[in-house]
């Protein structure tokens, strides 16, 4: 998933939009994945984030990004497949376990939501650079400077975050880690592995707010209230 | 040891390296310098086979890294990454070396006594949590976990950066130990006073490529080398140039200070 979440330059009519256009235009196609139970539509909704992604030149990434999705999803389908037992039987398993028709329907339609609901998202980051929507944030709709910043960060944070994950699990495999095999063992073996990601997290996170402190920030939020 | 074959490496479709032709033999102490961006982490990186040769071909210890895993690398390569925090994951120094130590020794006595030499030789405290432990302690307890597996090549990437003087000069002389107990040493460093102390050989790395090779004290003299990768020589080295004949030749500072007394004697004799 790499470069997720994070901006491609561009001139397209997307990269144009203001950028509260296009976050309405992501909520509302992740709002409607919701609204809707019909598999065909989702599937239309995803091929249409798709479209969008190819609009605005990044069409690769995208795909990229919907197979890191559909990944992601195929492991949530089978978690949830095998433990829905109403509808009727196709296949029956031991210890009580079965795949019925209904949770076949079930499980697909979560995880395109799943898909359809993040993709849009995606799409509208890669095309807005996040100084654009924090101030669309904070000047239209009157969000406290405070909240838009935290959210920008929070965006921002996570292909960083995303990369030192590569890093740890890189500084592990070189130690004789063997991260593939069953699904149980590579969760048994990246478990351990978050540790030392959430330990930088914190750290960078406590001087990225240090950072800003001593740059003034709350002076700034401050000002924002008394108007 | 090592031996390289024309070998290059390319990341999203830019080169980064190209046409490495050299090859490393047990015991030596290797130092790779270059500017930022000359891909000397990416060389490093295609020792253990985190990197694969896009041309050419890498032997480590026998081993096609176009083919051996990382785990089976692993077994003869020691890997130190800059930042120790991306090595370290348990909350005791104990279960840290332990953590490695799981995974290549199959007898828990032999493990347990590699474990004890790792603490005694590093001086570590066995119940203290290397996730909240100085930024010199933290690289010290990484080292010590790569260490404790016997590896007989140890790539260390920077492994000074952000240390002091004193803490430098202390895991230097960890690493120059094992050198003389006979691992084969490769340093990625900027450092040239380091390089100048503890390397036997001197690969400069520019623009992914390789533009010298040889022992230190004679590289850092190349003018052409040095312009080439940004590298600016001891100070030492640059006073003893300056110096002219004949003291352009030494590279260290007592060597440099005997010189100079001996002069003076003779010119006031």
């Amino acid at each position: 998933m790499k470069g997720m979440l994070q901006y491609v330059h561009g001139t397209t009519v997307l990269h144009r939009l203001p950028p509260l256009c296009k976050l309405g235009l992501a909520v509302l196609l992740s709002a409607l994945c919701f609204a809707t139970g019909n598999l065909l539509l989702l599937a239309l909704l995803i091929g249409g984030s798709v479209a969008l992604g190819a609009l605005a030149g990044i069409g690769k990434q995208t795909l990229r990004t919907l197979l890191g999705l559909c990944k992601f999803s195929s492991i949530l389908f089978l978690l949830q497949v095998f433990f829905i037992s109403e509808g009727r039987v196709l296949l029956a398993l031991p210890l009580g376990l079965a795949v019925t028709v209904e949770g076949i329907v079930f499980s697909a339609r979560l995880c395109l939501r799943l898909i359809g609901a993040t993709l849009p998202l995606t799409v509208m980051l890669a095309v807005t650079r996040l100084p654009d929507l924090t101030r669309a944030l904070e000047r239209t709709l009157r969000v406290p400077y405070r909240y838009a910043f935290a959210l920008s960060t929070a965006i921002r944070f996570i292909p960083i975050l995303a990369r030192d994950f590569s890093a740890v699990v890189e500084a592990q495999t070189a130690r004789g880690v063997e991260l593939d095999g069953n699904l149980l063992r590579r969760v048994r073996l990246l478990l351990p592995l978050c540790v030392p990601l959430l330990v930088s997290s914190v750290r960078r996170i406590e001087s990225a707010a240090l950072s800003a402190e001593l740059r003034g920030f709350h002076l700034r939020a401050q000002r924002r209230e008394f108007r | 040891m090592i031996r390289m074959q024309n070998a290059g490496f390319a990341y999203d479709g830019r080169t980064v390296l190209r046409g490495l032709n050299l090859h490393i033999r047990p015991g030596e102490f290797v130092a790779v310098a270059g500017p930022n961006g000359a891909g000397k982490t990416s060389f490093a990186k295609l020792l253990n086979g985190l990197n694969r040769p896009t041309e050419g071909e890498v032997f480590v210890d026998g081993l096609d890294t176009r083919r051996a895993r990382v785990s089976a690398l692993s077994r003869s390569v020691g890997f130190l990454f800059q930042n120790p925090d991306r090595q370290l994951c348990r909350t005791t120094v104990r279960e840290e070396l332990l953590f490695g130590l799981r995974l290549h020794v199959r007898d828990e006595a032999e493990a347990a006594r590699r474990l004890e030499r790792a603490l005694a030789d590093f001086a570590l405290d066995p119940e203290e949590n290397p996730l909240t432990a100085a930024r010199a302690e933290r690289q010290r307890i990484a080292l010590a976990s790569v260490v404790a597996l016997g590896p007989r090549l140890l790539v260390l990437d920077e492994p000074t950066t952000g240390l002091s003087h004193a803490e430098c000069r202390r895991t230097m002389e960890i690493v120059r130990r094992l050198h003389r107990e006979g691992t084969t040493v490769v340093l990625i460093s900027h450092d040239m006073e380091l390089i100048l102390r503890y390397a036997e050989r001197m690969l400069v790395l520019a623009g992914g490529t390789l533009r010298a090779d040889g022992a230190p004290h004679d590289v850092l003299r190349r003018a052409d080398v040095l312009a080439e990768a940004a590298l600016l020589p001891p100070e030492i080295v640059q006073v003893a140039s300056a110096l002219g004949e004949p003291f352009a030749g030494l590279d260290t500072d007592a060597a440099l200070a005997q010189a100079l007394i001996e002069a003076r004697a003779s010119a006031a004799g």
